[in-house]
Formats: C-alpha cells, sequence, structure tokens
C-alpha cells in the first residue's frame, strides 16, 4: 500500500514548524480537516478541556491509527468528528468534511436534521462496547432496517448489501440476521456492528476501541479483514485504541495522542521506526510486546495530566528527560521532521539520545532453559488427571440423551514448583480460569486429583486429610481481574492490608501492623505511605487498586497466587510496571504464581523474566506447555503458532510479513463447548489437521533436545499422521454448521 | 401397513420432540400443580383440625334444630345431614375426607354447598367471578399504564421539577393504604357529591343485557372500586420505571441507535420502553395476586358482590364451603398470574430463553 501524499514540503521548511496557514489552504487529499477542536466539561472543579485546540486532516482512503492511553482524549476526538460529543460536553473549533458530491461541510454548524443524514451515510462509528451497542430485545436484521428506514434508502438493495457485508465478514448473514445479539458470541457482534456501521456505504468509519474487549485472535482476525473491507468499499477508517502493536502493522498512518492533543503524526512505519516525540518513544518501550528485548521494556514515569490542570507550555515536561525552560513556557507547534511527519516537541532531534528503543531484537535463545530448569523445588500444587464438567442439561434433556455438558477442563495434568511462574494462555471461553480456580481449591474438580505438597486439597476440605485445610487456604490466593470489586469500598487501605495480618500474624500489635503496612506499601511505590493507608479504594487509581489487592494477597505467605488477567484492566502502559512490582515481590514473599491472561505479551513478559513456562489452552485441553522462550520463539503445536501470529510485533517488517501471511487457522470461532470436535479438539481449524485427528486425540509429548510439549501428532516423525490425508476444506464460510 | 407404522412413529416422535422442546414450561406447570397441591391440602387441613372445625359446627347447629324440635338426635342422621350440607363425611378418616372432596372437585367440579345460602360453592363464585376479574384487571391495566408513562415521562425530565413533584406524589400515593382510599372515595365521590353509587354492581331497574344503558350502569358502579384497586398498583411502579428509563437511557445501544438516525418516536417506544418494562413485567403479573386479594376488603367497602365480598360474607357467617372455594379460587388465579408471566416472558425478553441457557463459566 502506498502512503498518501501529504503537504508539498519545502526544503527551507524542514526544520521550521508549520504554520496554521498551511492548514488552512484545503487540502484535496483531505476528507476531514479538523480545526481548533475543543471539547469542554464543565465540572464542578473546573472546566474539564478533554481536547484541546487539535487541527488534524485524515486523509481520503487511509486508514489512520490514533493511539494515546486512557484519559487522552482520543474517544472525544472520534465522537467530535461525527459531532457527537456527549452531554454536557462541548466541542469548538471546526470538522470540515470534505463532500465528494456536495463539497465541504462544517460537521459541527449542522442542524440536527442535516446531522441525521451526514451521520451513517457519509461518516459512521463503531463503538467499544459490541456487547451493548446492539437493542437486546431486537433481532439483527431490525437493526439493519430500521436505520436503512430511517435514512429512506431503498430496502431491498440495501439489504442485500448488508448480506454481502456479512459474508465479507465470515458471517453465515442467515443465522446472524435471524439472532437476537444475545444468541452470538463477543466477535461475532462486533463483526456485525461492523456490517451495520458499512451499509449505508460511509465514505469514513471511525472506529473507538472496537476490538478492546476481544481475545487477540478475534482481534486480528478482525483487524485483517477490516484491511480487505477498506480496499473493497473505498473507506477512510480512523482507528482508536491504546494498543499500539495491533494497529502499527495495518494503519497508514499513526497519529499519536498525549494530553488532550496529537504530538505527534506520520506514516506508520516512520513513526514506529523512529519516533520523534519523546512521548512516543517511551509509549513504545512501555508496550509489552512479544518481539522486543525484555530490557528494552520500561513503563513511563508519572502520570497523565488532568483535563483540568494540564500543565502550561508542553504538556508533557513533567515527564519528559529533555524538558527545559521553553518546554516550561511555550507550547510548542508542530515541528516538521519528515516527509508527511509532524511531532509537537522542540528538542525533536535530540529525542533519539534521550529515549532510546529497539524493536524486534533478534531473540537470543538460551541453551540451557535458565530456572525453569527446576527439579531440586519443591512441587507446591499438582494437578492429575484433571476434568471439571459443568453440566447445563435439564431433565428432559437427560430424558432424550441429549448432552448438555460443557468440558471446561478436560484432564489436564500440570505441577507447579516453588518460586515458579506458570503463564495459561488461550481464548476466553478455553477453560483457564476453571482450571486456575482449581488449581487453587477454589473449584471441585469432576475427576481427578488436586495436591499442595502431596495433600489431597478436597480430602483435606472434608476433614479426611492429614493437612489442616486451613493452612492450604492460606497457602493458595487469588487476584482477580477488576481490583475495584476486589476491595471492600467501606474499608481503607490499612485495614484492608491488616486483616490478613491480624488472621495469621496473631504475635504483632496494632503498631506492628501499621509498620508492616506502610513498610509495603512504599515497596510498591505508593509514597507516602501514611496517606495512602488511609485512603478508600475509590481515591486510589486502577494501578495502585491492583498493587493493594496484590499486596494483601501476598500478606498471607502463600505458597501460589493465582493472578486471573490481574494486569489486563491496566492501562498498557502501566502493565510492565505492575508485572515488573508482581516479580519483585515474588522474590520477597517466596511465592509461585499461576498467571492467566489471554495476552501472549503479557504472559511472555511474566514467564520470560522469571525463567517461568507458558501453558496454552484450548477447549479445556493444554494443547502445549514449556519454557517461555521456546513457545514464543518455537512454537510447536499449530494453535500456539495461531496465538503467535495474533500477537502482532512492533517492528514493521515483522508486522509487514506477518499482515502479508494468511491467518494459520480455517475458521475464526471457537467451536461450541458443549459440543467438541472429536479427535483433536483443535482439528477443525488447524490448516495442518489430517484425518487422524478426527478419530484421534493425541498426548502431550515432548520432541529430542527441546523441553516443552505439544499435545500434537506433528511432533512424533512416525505416527500414522503423516499417511493421513490431509481435511478437505468443507467451505469457506464458517458458522454454517 | 409398514408405511403407516412408520408414519406414526414419526408424528409420535416430532410430537415428543415438539413437546421435549418445551422442557422448562413444563417444568412450571409441574411447580404450579405442585403449588396448587399444596394449599388445598394445606387449607383443607387447616379447616378441619380448627378448634369448632367447619362440621362439628354444622352438627352441633343441627343438633340444636333437631333438639328444638323434640326430636332425638340420631347421630347417623346428623352425620348424613352434615354429609350433604358440605359435602363430606364427619365420620369417615380425615384422608379419606380429603380423597372425596379433590375427587368431587376433580370429576363433578362439586365444591360442596353453601351453609348459607344452599346453592353450590362453585355456581356462586362462578356468578361472582366476572365482576372481580372485572374490577380488578382493569384497575390493574390502568395502574400500570399510567406507572409506565408517568415513570417515563419523569426520567425523561430527569431532574426537573415535575420530576421531583411526581416523585413525592407517587411516593405519597404508594404509601396510603388501598382501603384508606377506599373509604375517602367513598365518602367524598359517592355520600358528599353523590357521583357515583355507594354499592351494587349495577342499576337492578335497568334490563340486563347488551344494552348501553346496562352497559354504562356497569362502569358507573364499578368506577369506585377500580379507583382505589388502580391506587393498589400505583406509585412504586412509577419510580421503578422511573428508575430503569433513566438507566436504558444511558445505555450505549441508545447512543449508537441515535447517530443512526433513528426517529425519536422509535427511540422512545422500541428502545426505551421496551427495556424499561422488563423488570416491571414480572412484578405485574405477581401484582395481579394483590388486587385480588385486596378486593376481599374493596368489594365489602363497596358492596360488590364478587368473589371477595363472598369471601369475606363467608367468613364473618363461618360458611366453610365457600371460604375453602374462594381460597381455591384466589390460588388458581395467583397461579396462573405467574405462569402467564413467566411464559410470556421469554416473548417480552428474549434473553430470557429457557432459563439459565446463558450461564457463563
Amino acid at each position: 500500500m502506498q502512503y498518501p501524499n501529504t503537504h508539498p514540503n519545502d526544503a527551507t521548511q524542514m526544520t521550521q514548524s508549520l504554520s496554521n496557514q498551511e492548514f488552512q489552504d484545503g487540502d484535496p487529499e483531505s476528507i476531514l480537516e479538523v480545526r481548533d477542536l475543543d471539547v469542554i466539561f464543565d465540572m464542578d472543579r473546573g472546566e474539564s478541556r478533554v481536547l484541546d485546540g487539535v487541527s488534524f486532516d485524515v486523509h481520503r482512503d487511509e486508514m489512520l491509527g490514533i493511539v494515546g492511553e486512557s484519559g487522552s482524549g482520543k474517544s472525544m476526538f472520534a465522537s467530535a468528528l461525527l459531532n457527537a460529543v456527549v452531554d454536557p460536553g462541548r466541542a469548538g473549533g471546526e470538522v470540515i468534511y470534505d463532500d465528494p458530491d456536495a463539497g465541504p461541510v462544517d460537521v459541527l454548524s449542522l442542524s440536527e436534521d442535516q446531522l441525521e443524514s451526514f451521520r451513517w451515510e457519509e461518516v459512521a462509528m463503531v463503538f467499544q462496547g459490541a456487547m451493548s451497542s446492539f437493542n437486546p430485545t431486537m433481532k439483527i436484521d431490525e437493526h439493519f432496517e430500521e436505520t436503512i428506514q430511517a435514512h429512506g434508502k431503498p430496502m431491498d438493495e440495501r439489504m442485500a448489501h448488508a448480506r454481502d457485508l456479512l459474508a465479507d465478514l465470515y458471517l453465515d448473514p442467515d443465522r446472524v440476521l435471524g439472532s437476537y445479539p444475545h444468541e452470538l458470541s463477543g466477535g461475532m457482534k462486533q463483526r456485525a456492528l461492523i456490517a451495520l456501521s458499512l451499509v449505508l456505504d460511509p465514505e469514513v468509519l471511525v472506529m473507538d476501541e472496537p476490538t478492546a474487549a476481544l481475545d487477540l485472535l478475534m482481534q486480528r482476525s478482525i483487524m485483517n479483514l477490516l484491511d480487505t473491507l477498506q480496499a473493497e468499499y473505498d473507506l477512510t477508517i480512523v482507528f482508536i485504541t491504546h494498543d499500539l502493536p495491533l494497529v502499527a502493522g495495518l494503519a497508514d498512518r499513526l497519529a499519536v495522542m498525549y494530553a488532550f492533543e496529537f504530538v505527534e503524526y506520520g506514516p506508520s512505519e516512520a513513526v514506529i521506526r523512529d519516533a520523534a516525540h519523546p512521548y512516543t518513544r517511551a509509549l513504545l518501550k512501555s508496550v509489552p510486546s512479544v518481539d522486543a528485548a525484555l530490557e528494552d521494556m520500561n513503563p513511563i514515569e508519572g502520570e497523565s495530566p488532568d483535563p483540568v490542570d494540564t500543565p502550561a507550555g508542553c504538556s508533557y515536561h513533567p515527564r519528559c528527560p529533555l524538558a527545559d525552560e521553553q518546554c516550561v513556557a511555550e507550547d510548542p507547534d508542530y515541528h516538521d521532521v519528515g516527509e508527511g511527519r509532524g511531532a509537537a516537541c522542540f528538542h525533536w532531534e535530540r529525542s533519539s539520545e534521550a529515549v532510546d528503543y529497539e524493536l524486534g531484537v533478534d531473540p537470543v535463545v538460551p541453551d540451557e532453559p535458565s530456572r525453569a530448569a527446576h527439579g531440586d523445588e519443591e512441587t507446591v500444587i499438582s494437578l492429575e488427571d484433571l476434568e471439571v464438567h459443568f453440566d447445563q442439561s435439564g431433565f428432559i434433556d437427560r430424558l432424550f440423551d441429549q448432552d448438555a455438558t460443557v468440558r471446561a477442563v478436560d484432564g489436564v495434568d500440570l505441577e507447579i514448583a516453588e518460586n515458579e511462574v506458570v503463564a495459561l494462555v488461550g481464548e476466553s471461553g478455553c477453560g483457564k480460569t476453571t482450571l486456575g480456580k482449581t488449581a487453587i481449591g477454589l473449584q471441585e474438580p469432576t475427576v481427578g486429583t488436586v495436591r499442595y505438597r502431596g495433600h489431597d486439597v478436597w480430602e483435606a476440605k472434608r476433614g479426611e486429610g492429614e493437612i489442616d485445610h486451613d493452612r492450604i487456604r492460606r497457602a493458595l490466593q487469588i487476584v482477580h481481574q477488576d481490583p475495584g470489586s476486589s476491595l471492600n469500598p467501606t474499608r481503607t487501605v490499612r485495614t484492608s492490608l491488616a486483616a490478613p495480618l491480624k488472621r495469621w500474624r496473631p504475635d504483632l500489635n496494632s503498631s506492628d501492623r501499621e509498620t508492616v503496612v506502610h513498610n509495603l506499601l512504599e515497596r510498591v511505590g505508593m509514597k507516602p505511605a501514611e496517606d495512602y493507608a488511609l485512603r478508600f479504594p475509590h481515591q486510589l487509581s486502577g494501578g495502585e487498586k491492583q498493587r493493594v489487592v496484590l499486596l494483601r494477597a501476598l500478606l498471607m505467605s502463600p505458597d501460589l497466587i493465582l493472578a486471573d488477567e490481574a494486569v489486563s484492566a491496566l492501562d498498557v502502559s502501566l502493565r510492565v510496571e505492575m508485572m515488573e512490582l508482581m516479580l519483585s515481590l515474588q522474590e520477597l514473599f517466596d511465592t509461585s504464581y499461576l498467571f492467566i491472561s489471554h495476552d501472549f505479551a503479557n504472559a511472555r513478559y511474566l514467564a520470560e523474566k522469571s525463567g517461568g513456562r507458558i501453558g496454552i489452552m484450548y477447549l479445556g485441553n493444554l494443547v502445549e506447555i514449556g519454557p517461555a522462550e521456546e513457545i514464543i520463539h518455537d512454537p510447536k503445536h499449530p494453535y500456539t503458532k495461531v496465538l503467535r501470529w495474533a500477537t502482532p510485533p512492533l517492528d514493521p517488517d515483522a508486522a509487514r510479513e506477518a499482515r502479508e501471511t494468511e491467518p494459520p487457522i480455517r475458521e475464526i470461532d471457537i467451536p461450541d463447548p458443549t459440543d467438541p470436535p472429536s479427535g483433536c479438539p483443535f482439528h477443525t481449524r488447524c490448516p495442518e489437521a489430517r484425518e487422524v485427528c478426527r478419530e484421534r486425540e493425541p498426548e502431550l509429548m515432548g520432541s529430542e533436545g527441546e523441553a516443552s510439549l505439544a499435545a500434537c501428532f506433528r511432533e512424533d516423525d512416525d505416527h500414522a499422521y503423516w499417511e493421513s490425508d490431509p481435511i478437505v476444506e468443507e467451505s469457506t464460510l464458517e458458522n454454517t454448521s | 401397513m409398514s408405511e403407516y407404522l412408520g408414519r406414526a412413529r414419526k408424528g409420535v416422535a416430532a410430537a415428543f420432540g415438539f413437546l421435549a422442546g418445551f422442557d422448562y414450561y413444563w417444568r412450571k406447570i409441574g411447580h404450579a400443580f405442585v403449588t396448587l397441591i399444596s394449599v388445598t391440602t394445606i387449607t383443607f387441613v387447616l379447616f378441619r383440625l380448627m378448634p369448632g372445625n367447619p362440621a362439628q359446627a354444622m352438627r352441633a347447629q343441627f343438633e340444636a334444630q333437631l333438639e328444638g324440635s323434640g326430636q332425638a338426635a340420631d347421630p347417623e342422621i346428623l352425620d348424613q345431614m352434615v354429609q350433604v350440607h358440605t359435602g363430606f363425611d364427619p365420620s369417615q378418616p380425615i384422608y379419606m375426607q380429603y380423597f372425596e372432596y379433590v375427587r368431587d372437585i376433580v370429576l363433578y367440579q362439586d365444591f360442596g354447598q353453601s351453609i348459607q345460602y344452599g346453592d353450590p360453592v362453585f355456581d356462586i363464585l362462578f356468578r361472582a367471578m366476572p365482576w372481580s376479574v372485572f374490577i380488578s384487571v382493569y384497575g390493574l391495566a390502568l395502574g400500570y399504564s399510567t406507572n409506565i408513562l408517568l415513570g417515563a415521562a419523569m426520567a425523561y425530565k430527569e431532574g426537573s421539577r415535575f420530576d421531583g413533584t411526581m416523585t413525592v406524589v407517587a411516593t405519597f400515593l404508594n404509601s396510603i393504604p388501598y382501603y384508606v382510599g377506599a373509604l375517602l372515595f367513598l365518602a367524598f365521590f359517592a355520600h358528599d357529591l353523590g357521583w357515583f353509587p355507594s354499592g351494587g354492581r349495577y342499576d337492578t331497574s335497568i334490563e340486563a343485557g347488551l344494552n348501553p344503558a346496562f352497559m354504562a350502569s356497569i362502569v358507573h358502579h364499578g368506577a369506585l372500586p377500580i379507583m382505589s384497586s388502580f391506587i393498589v398498583g400505583f406509585g412504586g411502579g412509577a419510580l421503578a420505571m422511573r428508575g430503569n428509563s433513566v438507566r436504558i437511557l444511558g445505555a450505549d445501544y441508545l447512543r449508537v441507535a441515535r447517530l443512526r438516525g433513528i426517529g425519536s418516536v422509535r427511540i422512545a417506544t422500541r428502545y426505551v420502553a421496551r427495556n424499561a418494562i422488563l423488570p416491571l413485567y414480572t412484578q405485574m403479573m405477581i401484582g395481579i395476586a394483590a388486587v385480588f386479594s385486596s378486593s376481599v376488603v374493596l368489594e365489602y367497602i363497596f358492596t360488590y358482590p364478587g368473589v371477595g365480598w363472598y369471601t369475606f360474607d363467608a367468613i364473618n357467617m363461618r360458611d366453610y364451603p365457600l371460604l375453602m372455594g374462594s381460597f381455591l379460587f384466589f390460588t388458581i388465579v395467583t397461579l396462573v398470574g405467574i405462569l402467564l408471566a413467566e411464559f410470556t416472558y421469554g416473548i417480552v425478553d428474549p434473553r430470557a430463553g429457557s432459563g439459565g441457557e446463558n450461564e457463563s463459566y
């Protein structure tokens, strides 16, 4: 794909700031021209300026990626493009839409009626929450029909178009249109929503975090589909996300948002390779990715500014290593930093020295697995032939012999040693959380045993074991995904943290406990500890809450902590910091982690840094497990390869390569868990599947010289698999069954 | 022949499959049936075990009568007389009495005979039932439509003076017991102003039939009871509807619908009202029971001879067979209301499905 032409540049202008005048010249390449856009909310404590004088052009037929942390104003920018800022927000400035038929119009000064036809016919929008973007009491087709009707378009023609769109998005039009929203999975709903936004053939599609709630694999598949759609329907796509690697490989241009304005923009590859703004560089460094060197990942110091009280001058100066008096005094204009690029920084030429980052460092796979090769460490938890079933069938189902049992965990063996980190990765619904809960004794297994240091946990719970159940309960702790709901809102941080001490350390008196709590708070960077100790959960940020939850679990001196998506709710730039903290506390408290994540990059960071293992789960089975380096850099199981493909690399070359390769998967959606496929559970989606995979289920097996195990016949060179016929593609559409 | 058999077999299989598809409904009907049996049994046993139970009371009454007329009280004759009037034989063990009572109901729709009126209980209740249904259903329908409209309007004008005032009014009305309202209505509209009659179901001077004057008199007589049972269903519902609507107005799908250019009428009806009514729906169906039970007192206040009036009368007159019959009537009405709510909820809210289907794991 070719980068659209941008402003003509004079050589003399290279280092000068781009004048406002130049922006004002209508650019024939631009479809949306944003000028001095402000969005203001009046709040009790002052005026909250969530977009601050933004001027920006969106080019025709491009895919523009807008990247920023939560609260940077990127969603406001999206809403303002449609003049759809929610009350009581007010948008000021200009958003000029260059209508191909009628000429330029200012979207912000359109009347209500004009807006009604402008939206969806010219510019359409897809929101983050596909789950809640459909009326739960209306079928999907009614949503399409009412939209077409409201805009007075020919029904049959548009509905035929809708069917084409759905088919393009790998959905079965008949089934999807006849369903209620709750009958579709999250990924299907999101794709149906994309089809709904394109039904009137808009010129521009604005997408606000459209994939944030989805699994990586689904995100990646949708991104690939978007690429196809864009070419097929001549779309301009504005894609807003917090996830830089996701959009980096696909977008033509990137714009980075910080503190309610764009700090840098330019062709995506140029921005990724050599970002000019110190913030972009720091952001690139802080994002967990699968291909960057671990030593290179660092969190950004400090916090994002408050919209009521944005720092004077350059809004990034309090966190910037290059900041000087000029940055404090003046707000920098865009400096031309290359072909079609701009960065709002006075010192952009020196940014590469100040903040150094590297992309796609070739991994050095250590010859000997580091700490993973334990053996001398005692096993804390061992799971033997574990199965957990959830029966969903009713009385009549049983009468008619209809099996509606979900095998959430279907025969898993796993051992976790002292001080080990095991990361479980898989799509939602693969049973990883159930497995985790079973491992710490919260869920009773249907078949198999859970042993804590050799003692059966459930026997102990029934009082039949030799070991006191309280000891086991104390040794196995959990940290949930949502820190907000796991802290009692009416208790201060100190009360929450002192509770486990009171229970398990009766030798400490209340002032001792306070000292312990304060020391710990300081240790996790919550300073001043005296102040933080007296706060209530609502006075803490998400990252701080998660730290308190982690500390609370650690104060029980557990042997194993189940961290269920413990960093997923945090902002991207905070994740590395949180995982770093988890690792340093692991050494302090001498504990093991069972880390559950749907994000390969997070799992890789935690497991690889601690020399731990990564386990890949699919439909209740552990399909591959082994040292993190091996799983990441040399995946064996085809499903691991799929997940690896779905985790986009940051390096533009690798990203382009990944983008050009076909997804190594035959179907996008997971099979129905109540009716799992026979034989190898993955054979319905596996590109390598052969007839034998339909009939027989592979066991975990290793190959020579490798520490990892994979449940795939391809690992065995003499297996009947190699003589078997490949499974012939039955149809190109999934969901048809 | 074999072809015929095959087709029959297929038909039976299809019928089974069809019925099995309604598993949820069968289960609910089963629950209702169990409840009905338990209620019947418990009321029957309670009446029988009460000190001075109906059979004994009646027996004593007949004994006194016979002695009064100078006859010797033959226990067998007394038993027979009691059996004729109540439908059961007091000399039999209680489980046999119960069995015969239920058998008579199921096979002959025989609920026994009213002591006071001498008519079969079934006939009395069957005649009174339409009148009770008339005032209850209208009161309920009126109450809930007002609730929904008022609640929606309050949500739409959230925070306005209208909203504030109506919240106070709804809370106030909600806290007035319906019988107090009924007495005030009676005193004010019937006695002071004389706009409405103070009792009766229709004007007896008009010829009964499908003529406008008779219809008008029914409405005229029913107005005050309906207004009073309206109060029963009013108030709390409006506040609940307001809360639901406010929540729906903030939903993402509403914002998306507005952006898609969907008309405001469609948004108000298909999006806001439809979704806000859902939680009210079950409450409304169960409310039917409250309205019917309130009719016991209401109909008595307005001297409106419906099922409620006969019930109250039966309590006063110790007319146990009639009382037992009307208890059964109330139980059945409540159960049918709940069943209706359960069965139709799947239509109103497609997510409800057949219960527990969307459980996450």
